[in-house]
């Protein structure tokens, strides 16, 4: 696929999700997000499978979400602390989920993201993070044993929420 | 088979990844083990972003949404040019059409004034 657009159209959406999550603000992933493609139209597009250019484009992907980081830290901004009264449910799961995620290593955190998130195979998220696809295997699974323990409380909830759709349904 | 094992290969179920069946019926016959199938499902889900979710969740309202506005003065427009059009080919024709008659005069007809001699 060498067409930006349709580069734009196959990935944008993944893209999307995987910086939500490894960033926390949707403004800032919708930016992110436009600046993986502005840097694409920047050289050429490798001619290679779908799995490498996704792998590619997540490597860029990856590299903002780092430099967005370090910039921040240089930078802290504001946080805007939310009333806890008004906020929704899956906010507050949300919020968790964020909070958790920040407290990963960088790089276990991008491995699961790229899994867990976008939807990357082992062997793309191995290229796009300079790993082999068997420490991509172990990250995976060491990070998602540290979040069921942090998120155990939101975990429960949402198991308690689909048996509830599941009686409602019968 | 320790419990790192288990895991690992139900990590491997879930994402799709090459794994050992036997390896995965063992984990399985395990509480502990189905127990983390079961809670690794739900972290799936409550790690997919809300924003996302709602976006995909309703992509043709939000297209609806934001195209109503726009249908709704196309709408205004079109009304108000098919009022003028109308409006101007009814001047039109008013305009070329004979007046109604105000007084209608009864005469002879004419056959009748003309002289005997020169009928045919």
């Amino acid at each position: 696929m060498s067409d930006p657009e349709a580069l734009f159209n196959a990935h944008r959406h993944r893209l999307f999700k995987y910086f939500c999550r490894a960033i926390g603000h949707a403004e800032a992933a919708r930016d992110l997000t436009q600046d993986v493609f502005v840097r694409v139209t920047r050289g050429a597009i490798p001619a290679a499978p779908d799995g490498q250019v996704a792998a590619w484009l997540f490597r860029i992907a990856r590299n903002l979400a780092l430099d967005y980081h370090r910039d921040r830290r240089r930078r802290p901004e504001p946080v805007l602390l939310a009333d806890g009264g008004s906020r929704e449910a899956s906010q507050d799961t949300s919020v968790a989920v964020n909070e958790a995620l920040a407290s990963l290593d960088d790089l276990d955190r991008d491995v699961f993201l790229m899994r867990e998130v976008a939807g990357l195979g082992y062997d793309a998220i191995a290229s796009a993070c300079g790993l082999t696809p068997d420490a991509v295997r172990s990250r995976i699974h060491r990070t998602r044993l540290q979040l069921r323990e942090k998120l155990s409380a939101s975990i429960e909830k949402q198991r308690a929420a689909s048996m509830r759709r599941s009686d409602t349904s019968r | 088979m320790s419990e790192r094992d288990s895991h690992d290969v139900i990590s491997a179920f879930l994402d799709d990844e090459p794994f050992d069946p036997r390896e995965l019926s063992d984990a399985l016959s395990d509480p502990a083990g189905r127990a983390l199938l079961i809670d690794l499902i739900a972290l799936r889900h409550i790690v997919q972003p809300i924003d996302v979710m709602r976006e995909s969740a309703h992509p043709a309202g939000v297209w609806r949404r934001s195209i109503r506005p726009l249908m709704a003065a196309a709408a205004i427009v079109f009304a108000l040019a098919g009022g003028y059009l109308l409006g101007q080919r009814r001047t039109a024709s008013s305009e070329i059409a004979a007046p109604a008659p105000t007084r209608v005069v009864q005469g002879p007809p004419a056959w009748q004034s003309v002289p005997e001699g020169s009928r045919q």
